[in-house]
């Protein structure tokens, strides 16, 4: 748990790679959710995943064109983008390392999506090459 | 035992490697044209690409991250998308010149034309990268690559001045026939040649697709400092037999054909026929890295996953990216337009669009918060800066003389 450590939010957050407890890459940490403690100070308390979390950082009118893709493939009109619980964090490197499987974080559909309707369609996909 | 068979392997594969269809054809051309007056650039180029290539892999030693992992750490989201749009752009463009070399490789061999080999060629890259295991794949095309040794045999048994040749390379005098713009223009595509994007962004995911860890290190550097300058060594060979063949007879180079004459006329057919299979290696092996760093850029900046170490179900969308680029490349060898040609413009953006790669690998190369003790030394630092200074003149000179020179007619 990375509780109670004082971080720097552009350094050491926004933009790494998120990696499950196998070493398989989830995400980026596309934005960050914030919540005020009872004596006004902020801390994170999720990570914020995919194109509508990604679009209003990019900002103008790429960031609005890149959220409405998200929603798009959200297929639903929700702006909100899927969240990791900052809880799940085990820890902050080089990447950020979460206590889960890939398998068990919703992170958007686009990844389930190509497997179901592509490449798991295509002879030899279930084989690893090394 | 096994470590120093993997360092020899390594050394070896850097060299069958080092040479692509930008170099094959680059080299030539300005051979053709300029003699040995433009080897410094092809020089220079290839000490940058020695600095960079290194520390990238240091940092994929380090980090486990690709290079385009950091690119948006450190640029953040906007200027890094920016980046990977131009980076990718010119990293297809390459991709399809190497296609388009491979299949004028085939056609030099087979006399079939190249447009038919362009169809199963693409199914070819693909089935390779869906398929074979990444070490194979680096190691057959790279050994492969070596029977372009036989232009070091070509120029020896041409029995040139020694001593005026390496004279041209150190005092270089631009020919009289050909204008200044035109002269740096060349100068321009060779350093672009030398310093291609895509060797860094695939040297550095490639050491996170072998796992390597600090341990690596030395020989990730080994394979970087001998390697690339003996692969680079082989580059000025191409530019030297061409000069000393096809500049005294007014040839200049417009096909692949020309590219491989000078073996004929020193060496015979067989030398000539080794020379193909060179050809093919090493435009087959690029396409090979070109595509999968198409898919590598893209992903790491995403945060998908990628890479040849899982299965690809579990990494869905880069190889469905990388199918996508390829039948983008495909479709523009297909275009008809003239393979030598793409390359031709292929290592110029390639020249424009070198500060994108190398700016943040310095900037996170140079970062004790990642590197810890591995971080630059002050020598690299003050390379790397210098180089960094070339590079963005290189960048920024490219496109004016492109127009200035009409693509350097």
């Amino acid at each position: 748990m990375a509780e109670g450590r004082t971080l720097d939010l552009h350094l050491h957050l926004l933009d790494r790679q998120v990696i499950d407890r196998d070493g398989r890459y989830v995400c980026k940490v596309d934005d960050v959710e914030l919540e005020v403690d009872e004596t006004g100070r902020p801390f994170v308390t999720a990570i914020l995943v995919g194109p509508r979390a990604l679009g209003p950082r990019l900002g103008g009118r790429l960031g609005r064109w890149v959220s409405a893709i998200g929603r798009r493939i959200a297929d639903g009109q929700s702006p909100e983008p899927p969240r990791i619980d900052f809880a799940l964090v085990s820890d902050i490197g080089s990447a950020i390392t979460i206590v889960r499987s890939r398998a068990d974080v919703d992170v958007g559909s686009l990844e389930g999506w190509v497997d179901a309707h592509i490449i798991s369609r295509i002879p030899g996909s279930g084989h690893a090459s090394k | 035992m096994k470590r120093l068979l993997g360092v020899a392997l390594g050394i070896l594969t850097a060299i069958g490697g080092f040479v692509d269809i930008g170099d094959l054809v680059t080299n030539a051309l300005v051979g053709s044209r300029f003699g040995l007056s433009l080897a410094w650039a092809t020089l220079v180029g290839l000490v940058g690409i020695c600095l960079y290539a290194e520390m990238s892999g240091r940092v994929a030693a380090v980090t486990s991250r690709g290079t385009f992992d950091l690119v948006r750490e450190r640029l953040g989201p906007r200027a890094g998308l920016a980046n990977l749009i131009a980076s990718f752009l010119v990293t297809a463009l390459t991709f399809t010149a190497e296609i388009g070399g491979i299949a004028l490789s085939l056609e030099l061999a087979t006399s079939v034309n190249y447009l038919l080999w362009v169809p199963m060629l693409g199914l070819a890259v693909w089935l390779l990268i869906w398929r074979v295991k990444f070490s194979i794949m680096e190691n057959v095309f790279g050994l492969l690559g070596l029977t372009l040794l036989v232009f070091g045999v070509a120029l020896w048994q041409l029995h040139p001045q020694w001593g005026d040749l390496l004279h041209q390379i150190a005092v270089p005098h631009k020919p009289t026939n050909e204008g200044t713009p035109v002269y740096f223009y060349y100068a321009i595509a060779l350093f672009g040649a030398a310093m291609t994007p895509y060797e860094v962004f695939f040297f550095s995911s490639g050491g996170v697709e072998e796992k390597w860890t600090k341990k690596d290190i030395i020989t990730e550097r080994i394979n970087v400092y001998l390697g690339f300058p003996l692969g680079g060594l082989l580059s000025v060979s191409i530019a030297a037999v061409a000069a000393i063949v096809l500049l005294p007879n007014n040839i200049s180079v417009n096909t692949l054909g020309q590219v491989g004459l000078p073996i004929a006329v020193a060496s015979g057919k067989l030398a000539l026929a080794v020379a193909i299979l060179g050809f093919v290696a090493a435009t087959f092996g690029a396409a090979l890295e070109t595509g999968l760093s198409c898919g590598y850029s893209v992903a790491q900046y995403f945060g998908w996953q990628w890479g040849k170490f899982v299965r690809p179900r579990d990494a869905g969308r880069f190889h469905l990216l990388v199918l996508l680029t390829l039948i983008l490349a495909v479709g523009g060898v297909l275009t008809t337009i003239n393979p030598i040609t793409i390359t031709e413009y292929s290592v110029v953006f390639s020249a424009v669009a070198l500060p994108l790669t190398y700016f943040p690998i310095l900037v996170i190369a140079n970062d004790p918060d990642y590197m810890g003790d591995k971080a630059n030394g002050r020598i690299c630092n003050f390379l790397g800066s210098i180089y960094l200074v070339i590079i963005v003149v290189a960048s920024a000179a490219a496109i004016p003389l492109m127009f200035w020179t009409k693509a350097g007619q």
